[in-house]
C-alpha cells in the first residue's frame, strides 16, 4: 500500500469514527467505545507479549492500578484544571505510576521465562488486587468516585468514545514505531530465542525491561481512562481476571505479534460476544468458548496469520507459473 | 609472529562436583583458523560458553585483545568483537533468512554501517542468497549451518567462535562449509573452530588446541596433533598391554 492511500485511508476512518455516535445510538457507541478501550489494551499487551513473547497473565494489575491511582490523585491533591482537562494529570499520573511500578518489579520478574513469567504476573495482579482491597487507605473494597467531566452537553457515553478512539490510534501509532525500530527488531529477537540474541549483540534485559514498562504505561493510561469512563469502582471492577484473558484472546485471535492483529481480534471478539450473541444471554458463553477454541484450533496463527499464509502461497504460486 | 587476539591462562570451570574445564591455557593468534577438538564432553562447548559470557568462570582469566572478559554480559561481548555460530542451529524460525541476519547486523559492533550492504555481503561469503527471503523454519541442516554463520559475521566480529558448523552435513555440504570458513577467514576474521570431522579440521586449520576431561592435552600443528600418543590415547583408549608369558 502506498503511503498517500493509507493517509487517505486513515482519514477516512477519522472521518467515519467522528461521525457514527450521530448514526448508532447509545448502545452501539458505548459497544463501540468498549471495542476501542479492548483493541488499544490488546495492542498495549501485544508490545510485550506479541513482540517480545513475555505472555503476561496479569495485566490486569495496571488498568486496576492506574483506575485507583487516578482517583486517589484527584481525592488527595484534587482536580487540577476544569472540564475535560482536569483528567489530564491524574491519567499521566496513573501511566507514570504503573511504569515505575513495572520498573521495579521487571528486573526479578523478567529473570522468569515463558510460563513461570505468565504466572508470575498472574500472582503480582492477584497480589496488588487484594493489597487494595484490604487496605482501608485504598478504599478498594467500598469504592472510589471518579467523576467524568465531559464537555457542555456532551453525553458521557460519546464523550469516552472519543478519548477511547483516541487512544486507540495512539497505542497503534506506538505499536508500529516500536515494531519498526531498533526496539522492535530486538524484541522479536528475544521472542525467537533469546539466548541467541544476547550472542548477536541484544540487550536483551534492557529492551525486555522497556517493553514491559511501555506496556504498563499505556495500560495504565488505559485504565485511569476506565476509571473515568465508569466513575465508580471497586477492586473487583477494575482488578478483573477476564480483562487480562481478554488481551490475550483477542491477539491469539487476531494474530499474535502482528500489527493490525489486536484489533481484527478485539474486532471479532467482540461483534460475536457483544451483537450477534447477545440475543442468547443463557448460553452465549457457552458459545463464545467453543468459538474461540474453534479458531485457536483452525488457525493458530490467528486470522491475520492465516490471511498471511494464504496470500503468500498464492504468490508462490504465481511466481511458478510466471517463470 | 600475528597478535594474540585471545587468550585464556588457568580457566576453570566448576559445576558442582565436576571439573568442566581444568586450568586451561591458549592463545588464539589473529587471522589463524585455530582448531579446538576433543572427545565428547572434553569440555569444548564450555570453553565457548565461557568465552561469550554465557558461564562465569570459576577460576582464571580471558582476556581479548588484551582486555579482561570479566563481568562484561554477553551482548557486549558480541559487540567487542566476538560471534558465536551454535552447534546446535539456533535460528529465529518466524523471521527470513535476511531478517535473520539483519538482527546481526543491527544489534553487533557498535559502528555506522549500511546494515543492507552488512547482510548482502554475509549472505553473499556464506552462498545463501538465493534464499534470504525464505523462513528460516523448515530450512536443510546445510542452510541452517550456513545462516548461523551469515548471522554471527553480521556482527561484524574479530573472532568467530564456530561450534561444530560440519556436524551433520554429507561431505559435499562439510566442504561447502569448509570454503565457507576460508571465505569468512579471507575477510579478515579469525575463526576458532570445534569440530569432529578430523579431515575438515585437518585441512584448514594453522593449530589445532586438544582438550580431554576438561585439562589440555596437546596443542600443534594438525600433523604435530595427529601423531601425538596422548590424542590418540584420548580419542581411541591406551593400548592393552600383552600379559608378560
Amino acid at each position: 500500500m502506498n503511503r498517500s492511500l493509507a493517509l487517505l485511508l486513515g482519514l477516512a476512518a477519522i472521518v467515519v469514527i467522528a461521525v457514527l455516535p450521530v448514526w448508532i445510538g447509545p448502545f452501539y457507541t458505548r459497544v463501540a467505545q468498549l471495542f476501542f478501550f479492548s483493541a488499544a489494551l490488546a495492542i498495549a499487551w501485544n508490545i510485550l507479549g506479541g513482540f517480545s513473547g513475555y505472555w503476561s497473565f496479569g495485566h490486569t494489575v495496571f488498568i486496576g492500578m492506574g483506575a485507583f491511582a487516578a482517583a486517589h490523585f484527584v481525592t488527595q491533591i484534587g482536580p487540577i484544571g476544569s472540564g475535560p482537562f482536569s483528567m489530564v494529570l491524574p491519567i499521566l499520573f496513573a501511566g507514570l505510576l504503573c511504569g515505575l511500578f513495572a520498573l521495579v518489579i521487571a528486573y526479578p520478574i523478567l529473570r522468569l521465562r515463558g510460563i513461570y513469567f505468565a504466572i508470575a504476573m498472574l500472582g503480582v495482579g492477584q497480589v496488588i488486587g487484594e493489597l487494595v482491597n484490604n487496605i482501608r487507605w485504598f478504599q478498594g473494597g467500598v469504592g472510589v468516585f471518579l467523576a467524568a467531566p465531559a464537555p457542555g452537553g456532551m453525553p458521557p457515553e460519546d464523550f469516552f468514545y472519543y478519548i477511547f478512539a483516541a487512544l486507540l490510534v495512539a497505542c497503534l501509532i506506538i505499536s508500529v514505531v516500536v515494531r519498526n525500530s531498533r526496539f522492535g527488531y530486538a524484541l522479536l529477537a528475544v521472542r525467537e530465542d533469546e539466548d541467541t540474541a544476547m550472542m548477536l549483540g541484544v540487550a536483551t534485559e534492557r529492551y525486555k525491561i522497556l517493553a514491559f514498562v511501555l506496556s504498563a504505561t499505556l495500560v495504565g493510561i488505559l485504565g485511569a481512562v476506565y476509571g473515568y469512563s465508569v466513575g465508580y469502582f471497586t477492586t473487583y471492577t477494575v482488578f478483573r481476571l477476564d480483562f487480562s484473558l481478554n488481551m490475550i484472546v483477542f491477539c491469539l485471535i487476531g494474530g499474535i505479534g502482528t500489527l493490525f492483529g489486536p484489533v481484527i481480534g478485539t474486532a471479532v471478539m467482540l461483534f460475536l460476544t457483544q451483537v450477534l450473541l447477545s440475543r442468547f444471554l443463557d448460553i452465549h458463553l457457552l458459545i463464545t468458548g467453543a468459538l474461540v477454541v474453534a479458531i485457536i484450533l483452525l488457525v493458530p496463527g490467528g486470522i491475520l496469520g492465516a490471511l498471511k499464509q494464504k496470500f503468500a502461497g498464492r504468490a508462490a504460486v504465481r511466481k511458478s507459473v510466471e517463470a | 609472529m600475528n597478535e594474540i587476539i585471545l587468550s585464556g591462562r588457568g580457566v576453570v570451570k566448576h559445576f558442582a562436583g565436576l571439573t568442566a574445564t581444568d586450568n586451561v591455557d591458549f592463545d588464539i593468534p589473529a587471522g589463524s583458523i585455530y582448531g579446538l577438538i576433543g572427545p565428547n564432553g572434553a569440555g569444548k562447548s564450555t570453553l565457548f560458553n565461557l568465552i561469550t559470557g554465557y558461564y562465569d568462570l570459576t577460576g582464571g582469566e580471558i582476556r581479548f585483545k588484551g582486555t579482561s572478559l570479566a563481568g562484561i554480559p554477553t551482548y557486549r561481548r558480541n559487540q567487542m568483537g566476538i560471534a558465536r555460530a551454535f552447534q546446535i542451529s539456533k535460528p529465529f524460525p518466524a523471521l527470513t533468512v535476511r531478517e535473520n541476519i539483519r538482527v546481526g547486523a543491527i544489534f553487533g559492533r557498535p559502528e555506522k554501517v549500511d546494515h543492507e550492504k552488512v547482510v548482502d555481503e554475509a549472505l553473499a561469503i556464506t552462498g545463501i542468497a538465493d534464499i534470504a527471503d525464505r523462513t528460516a523454519e523448515g530450512l536443510t541442516v546445510g542452510t541452517l549451518r550456513k545462516l548461523e554463520i551469515a548471522r554471527a559475521i553480521a556482527t561484524r566480529p574479530s573472532l568467530l567462535l564456530a561450534d561444530e558448523p560440519c556436524a551433520g552435513l554429507n561431505p559435499t555440504e562439510t566442504q561447502e562449509m569448509v570454503n565457507c570458513l576460508r571465505n569468512v577467514r579471507g575477510k579478515g576474521i579469525t575463526v576458532w573452530l570445534v569440530e569432529h570431522d578430523m579431515k575438515a579440521v585437518t585441512s584448514i586449520c594453522d593449530r589445532i588446541l586438544v582438550i580431554d576431561a576438561g585439562r589440555k592435552i596437546a596443542e600443534g600443528t594438525p600433523a604435530e596433533v595427529v601423531s601425538n600418543p596422548n590424542v590418540i590415547t584420548a580419542y581411541l583408549g591406551a593400548p592393552i598391554e600383552e600379559p608378560a608369558a
